[in-house]
């Protein structure tokens, strides 16, 4: 290989598979799929990225830098192993975290069970003082009161502290001087976070929340990120290593270190910042991006490029239909997030028939082990790729490019059985019921991020990926009459793609809270300057200097009295207030199909997003993507798939992607790849683009 | 099955309604204006088929939900004929339009598709401020509903497509706030507007034709498999009586009697017994009656029971006239929840005969109505919260703290909101030690929430219950702690009555604390497990004293440990003691 090529390597790890993918500055992309070592993540990472560089022949000094998605903050939350953590709040408020916002995400369920707060009441503490909602002093701090809890703390053995103030968004003083006392008596073995730092923002729950779930989180992060940079550096490879945040910006681990609640959701943002990438390259701004994995289908809308976020996100909420309409199942985290929309829609969901003689697919999954039936690993309950091998549209014989022989006939005895019998429909179309109605849970998914927000999904194109994506997309495209299906190479790696197109990137937020008739546009000015020093401060500690730094403004804007804001993008320069609130009234619109010309409107938060643009450069080329082919002999291969009662059984072309050109073909056919396979039904027409994208037009 | 019904259509379709009910209710949540519907989310959407019928529901209010038949079953008999592209019915009148109380104001949709009538898009919000004798409109101490403020008999709010001018200008003039309510107005609208859509596209993809029967076999469903659940009880009468603790200083209670006559798969809710109307508006119109009744009756069916009018067939409620649960003009009844939510109880307190492993003790007793206004910066300002908080014990578990009713899903004002908007403070939000009713399982923990007014004056009222007859314990199970309300006007604190007669007055300085019930328990306390003890001691929620004295558990309170012999020794006595009472 060429001596002057440089490399940026993504990782993606996942609870079974770790996707690495390899980026030249030629342009040269690589991937490969190793399996994720629980004991110690960090260790299968380097083995992964170590083989792959050995087999390409490329030294680890050619490699510029790193950049991870990782599943350990959620998961840490989701076992409940986070650390021992506390929390000190204002005197009268010790159990904000645990009456939360009341509502829960079920009705008529009497056995209810809310989940248990992160911080047991037992760890919580007041202490007095009180700050007012300007920040003023209300009641100084006690200042020996907070000794007395510090030791305390210590006797308990606490490992992480919240320390979440009342109108502490307004003034971090006493927070802080909280912290202080609490270091001084404690020495520095505990992990401490501040609510003003880390969401200086009103409304106490969520501030809490976000404050409690960073501290818990914080040690065990710490610590993973410690061991991996370790690995890292034994292997020779001293670069820098970022983490995906939420919001699809990458941090450097340090601040990943202070800021964990920003990563909870870094491997979902991967795939749709490679989504909005690729889509970008081959000239599309609107998209929705569809991933279908093993377990759910996550949903989310990239529009004029950029890819829509939201700030109210719960982690361990589970996949709840409505968790867009009602929260309470998780615990919230009211940082940037790209919006997500999760369902319980994956190749392992559990197909079952109710006594009522209703169809379902999922919530339920069976998971990697035991998997569907048709992997003989034991499993019993027929699952949603047990049905695709039914219909014909998963290769009977085999798996992932052959790694994975699969038991057909097992499937089919399984889900006759389990499901045709019980529905009494033939074989067949019981498992055609299976595509759609799993379409159209998915469907539901693409509704809470597109119709939810006021979009129209007619206008964007769908962008299918995940091992199962490209499987049900076309089916998802009909059911919400989207024309356009587009699927990217190596869709099973695909999220790990997105990590090399990742930008440096950091948001600022300060709540402003006035209504905007009354502010002083210099007032306005004087808060967005002081949050673009404290992100030029930021982005300093990561080693970038000032001019690489781009700085945009955004607000949060509401009528007055309503409880939600919308986010509005302001221009450098002093701010118009009578523009910015013109600009609100069109989004209101927009989103909610009304706006008021006469209603005053209030401006709740001024935010700053920083971001060093690293990704610009680079670009791939598909000529020199490693393409693994499916396991074949080249001949041209024929198989019986299922379209429907319309079409009925019908004899389908199975070919390679590069089989296919920009000359257009008419479906049905199948095109099977190393890691995923692609349904193109009848009355569909499909290309392949210029960047290797399989290009599916809707009939 | 009579009709050629697909089950994997079904499901498609039946999934299609529910995201759009949701939709609808998304819709209101973002964009309203007045806290009371935007935080505390006390609104709920529907979607109905052409016939009125609920064919779906957004998550939102249980105890709502059922109440849309009533006024949906006026506007198809009242407007057969004159119903028109275009057109949207608003109400609130409960007595005639087939509404609850008067802030509760009904926006519905009629859907078409060219000029066929294909359904209804519904939605109702609670509204801030609808005029009458005190901010807020939810007075108890109004005695006839014309004290109560402006009353919409079922009128078009918009004819042909184009408002009703003179509606919208009488509504402006009749409230305190008319921002809010215009504003939330204009949501409930943007909701029915994109449920109208929404269906719309949904019978352009099926075709009217196909998706009316669809319709059909979801509610013949979902009365199916509530019949089915009534069925699996075994046959009998079962009975119960509840109390509201009764309004003003010296409150006589009120009797909410209900029997459930059970026979094959026929339930019958009968309110026969139950008191008199009464002077106080606290009167409860019979929508919201046969509402809670039917959402008590279907929290102990299966969770799969489709969302939509069905399984209402399967449930008659009987209730006689001019009682406090089906008053006759001109009962004022603005205050009217406390006693939807004893309709609940009373429900859960009869089948707890029959099947105690599906019902749940008493909890906070719903809401606490508080209402505030005054003069701040020279502006009106009002404030209305409706608090709750608590959950009673249930067969397999505890009960919750920090939560809604069961029948109503709430939610809280955040502090720092109102802190931000209003010259109030909150002094205190957060749980009472001592609160939860003793049991195997015990009740949550009570709530307090203490406000402080930073200036001027202001005007508030009060609506509460559950002190003189606190939320039961099943089984063996202690009932809940007493509710309280505390004036405090120069460090002097005055005990209120749960339900005051009067608005009264707070000057700056002056403080009002709600301590709500605690949840019952369920089961006898000296069954549950010392070690559940043990960490309700350690995490404060019981002291030590109650440790012993409830559930005959001794902590040693230095070393936070049971003291096992002790325990033995004390439980056995109090088994013996307990035994020849």
């Amino acid at each position: 290989m060429d001596k002057s090529q440089r490399y940026r390597i993504g990782v993606d790890i996942g609870g079974t598979f770790t996707d690495i993918v390899l980026l030249g500055t030629d342009g040269s992309v690589n991937t490969c799929k190793v399996s994720s070592t629980p004991d110690d993540y960090g260790r299968g990472i380097v083995d992964g990225i170590t083989s792959l560089l050995d087999e390409l022949g490329v030294a680890t000094s050619a490699v510029d830098g790193v950049v991870h998605a990782t599943t350990v903050a959620t998961n840490t939350i989701l076992e409940m192993k986070g650390a021992r953590t506390a929390c000190i709040t204002t005197e009268g408020f010790r159990d904000v975290l645990e009456m939360r916002r009341l509502r829960i995400p079920e009705m008529y369920n009497l056995q209810y069970q809310t989940p248990p707060p992160l911080v047991p009441r037992r760890y919580r503490h007041e202490v007095k003082e009180r700050l007012g909602p300007k920040g003023d002093v209300w009641t100084p701090l006690d200042e020996a009161g907070v000794v007395a809890v510090a030791k305390r703390l210590r006797a308990d053995g606490i490992e992480a502290l919240a320390i979440c103030l009342i109108n502490a968004y307004a003034n971090p003083d006493h927070e802080h001087r909280v912290r202080d006392l609490v270091l001084s008596t404690f020495g520095d073995d505990l992990y401490v976070t501040c609510s003003a730092d880390i969401l200086p923002e009103i409304r106490e729950y969520e501030r809490t929340s976000t404050t409690v779930v960073n501290a818990y989180i914080g040690p065990t992060v710490k610590s993973y990120l410690g061991r991996l940079s370790g690995h890292l550096a034994e292997a020779g490879l001293n670069v820098p290593l970022h983490i995906m945040q939420s919001n699809g910006g990458a941090m450097s681990a340090r601040a990943a270190v202070e800021r964990p609640a920003y990563i909870v959701e870094s491997g979902p943002a991967a795939g749709v910042i490679a989504c909005a990438r690729v889509a970008r390259e081959v000239g599309y701004a609107n998209v929705i991006s569809l991933d279908m994995g093993g377990t759910t289908a996550k949903a989310a809308i990239v529009e004029g490029g950029l890819p829509a976020k939201t700030s109210e996100f719960e982690v361990g909420a589970g996949i709840n239909l409505s968790s867009k309409l009602v929260k309470g199942g998780g615990y919230a985290v009211k940082l940037p997030f790209i919006d997500v929309s999760e369902i319980g829609a994956g190749g392992g969901s559990i197909v079952s028939v109710t006594d009522t003689g209703a169809l379902r697919v999922g919530p339920r999954s069976a998971g990697a082990v035991p998997g569907p039936v048709c992997y003989n690993m034991g499993g019993e309950e027929p699952t949603f790729t047990d049905a695709m091998v039914v219909l014909g549209y998963l290769n009977p014989e085999h798996l992932v490019g052959g790694a994975l022989p699969l038991d057909a006939e097992k499937a089919r005895a399984v889900f006759s059985a389990q499901v045709a019998e019980p529905l009494g429909k033939p074989l067949l179309e019981a498992a055609y019921g299976v595509y759609t109605v799993a379409g159209a849970t998915m469907t539901r998914a693409v509704k809470a991020v597109s119709t939810y927000r006021g979009r129209d999904p007619r206008d964007f194109m769908l962008f299918a990926f995940g091992g199962n994506g490209p499987v049900a997309a076309v089916e998802i495209a009909r059911e919400l009459q989207m024309p356009h299906v587009l699927v990217p190479p190596a869709p099973g790696v695909f999220s790990a793609f997105g990590l090399l197109f990742t930008d440096i990137e950091h948001e600022f937020v300060k709540t402003f809270f006035v209504r905007s008739a009354e502010i002083e546009p210099s007032a306005v000015e004087e808060a967005y300057r002081r949050l673009e020093a404290e992100a030029r401060d930021v982005m300093a500690q990561e080693g970038i200097d000032g001019e690489q730094v781009t700085t945009t403004r955004q607000a949060d804007m509401r009528y007055s009295g309503q409880a939600y804001e919308l986010t509005v993008p302001v221009g450098a320069g002093t701010p118009e207030l009578a523009r910015m609130a013109r600009d609100f009234g069109e989004e209101h619109e927009r989103t909610y199909g009304h706006r008021s010309e006469t209603d005053p409107v209030d401006l709740v938060n001024v935010k700053v997003i920083a971001r060093h643009i690293t990704s610009g450069d680079l670009a791939y080329d598909p000529a020199k993507m490693t393409r693994r082919r499916a396991k074949g002999d080249g001949a041209l291969k024929i198989r019986d798939a299922y379209f429907g009662p319309t079409h009925g059984l019908v004899p389908t072309p199975v070919i390679d992607r590069g089989d296919l050109t920009d000359r257009s073909r008419h479906g049905p056919l199948i095109i099977e790849e190393y890691d995923s396979t692609c349904i193109v039904p009848p009355g569909c027409q499909v290309t392949l683009d210029e960047l290797g994208n399989i290009d599916i037009r809707l009939g | 099955m009579t009709r050629d019904i697909d089950p994997i259509t079904l499901e498609v379709v039946k999934n299609a309604l529910s995201s759009l009910g949701d939709e609808m209710a998304l819709v209101i949540m973002r964009s309203a204006y007045s806290p009371v519907v935007r935080d505390s989310m006390d609104y709920s959407t529907a979607l109905c088929d052409r016939h009125g019928q609920i064919v779906a529901q957004g998550l939102t209010l249980a105890v709502q939900l059922g109440a849309f038949p009533e006024i949906m079953g006026h506007i198809t008999a009242e407007y057969a004929d004159d119903t028109n592209p275009g057109d949207v019915f608003i109400a609130n009148d409960p007595y005639g339009a087939g509404g609850q109380h008067l802030p509760d104001i009904y926006i519905i949709k009629p859907i078409f598709l060219g000029d066929s009538l294909e359904g209804y898009a519904a939605t109702m919000a609670h509204h801030c401020d609808v005029g009458g004798i005190a901010s807020g409109s939810v007075a108890i101490h109004a005695t006839e509903i014309y004290q109560e403020g402006l009353r919409l008999p079922l009128l078009k709010l918009y004819e042909g497509g184009k408002p009703v001018r003179a509606l919208f200008e009488v509504i402006e003039k009749n409230t305190r706030n008319p921002v809010h309510v215009l504003g939330d107005l204009r949501a409930q609208l943007a909701a029915c507007d994109v449920g109208e859509k929404g269906l719309q596209r949904l019978i352009d993809k099926y075709g009217a034709a196909l998706l009316h029967p669809y319709f059909e076999e979801l509610q013949d469903q979902a009365e199916r498999m509530m019949l089915a659940e009534i069925e699996a009880i075994p046959d009998g009468e079962y009975s119960y009586t509840d109390y509201i603790d009764g309004f003003g200083e010296h409150p006589d209670p009120l009797q909410i009697a209900v029997t459930l006559n059970i026979k094959g798969s026929e339930i019958v809710v009968d309110f026969t017994g139950t008191s008199a109307q009464v002077p106080a508006a606290i009167n409860c119109p019979i929508a919201m009656v046969k509402s809670c009744a039917y959402c008590a009756i279907r929290c102990i069916g299966s969770e799969e029971i489709p969302n939509c009018q069905g399984y209402m067939r399967a449930v008659t409620v009987i209730v006689p006239e001019g009682t406090i649960l089906n008053p006759l003009l001109p009962a004022a009844c603005a205050a009217r929840g406390v006693m939807g939510y004893r309709v609940f109880d009373a429900i859960m307190g009869a089948l707890a005969h029959v099947v105690p492993d599906k019902v749940i003790a008493a909890g906070e007793g719903g809401p606490t109505l508080f209402s505030i206004g005054g003069y701040h910066n020279g502006a009106p300002f009002t404030l209305t919260e409706v608090m709750v908080g608590t959950w009673g014990a249930r067969a397999a578990r505890d009960g919750i703290e920090g939560i809604s009713n069961p029948a109503a899903n709430l939610s809280n004002q955040p502090t720092e909101l109102i802190e931000a908007e209003l010259p109030l403070q909150v002094v205190r939000y957060g749980l009472v030690p001592e609160t939860a009713g003793a049991g195997r399982h015990r009740g949550g923990l009570a709530f307090v929430r203490e406000f402080k007014l930073l200036s001027g004056e202001a005007s508030f009222t009060v609506r509460a219950d559950r002190r003189d007859h606190p939320p039961y314990g099943l089984m063996g199970g202690h009932p809940g702690g007493p509710s309280r309300n505390v004036l405090s006007h120069d460090g002097i604190e005055r005990e209120l009555p749960t339900m005051p007669m009067e608005a009264l007055l707070m000057k700056a300085g002056d403080t009002f604390r709600h301590i709500s019930a605690g949840g019952g328990g369920f089961g006898e306390p000296l069954e549950r497990d010392p070690e559940c003890v043990l960490s309700d001691v350690i995490d404060q929620k019981v002291s030590v004293e109650a440790a012993r004295g409830s559930y005959g558990v001794v902590v040693d309170p230095a070393t936070c440990t049971i003291d096992i012999p002790a325990t033995k020794a004390l439980r056995a006595e109090m088994a013996q003691t307990s035994e020849k009472e």
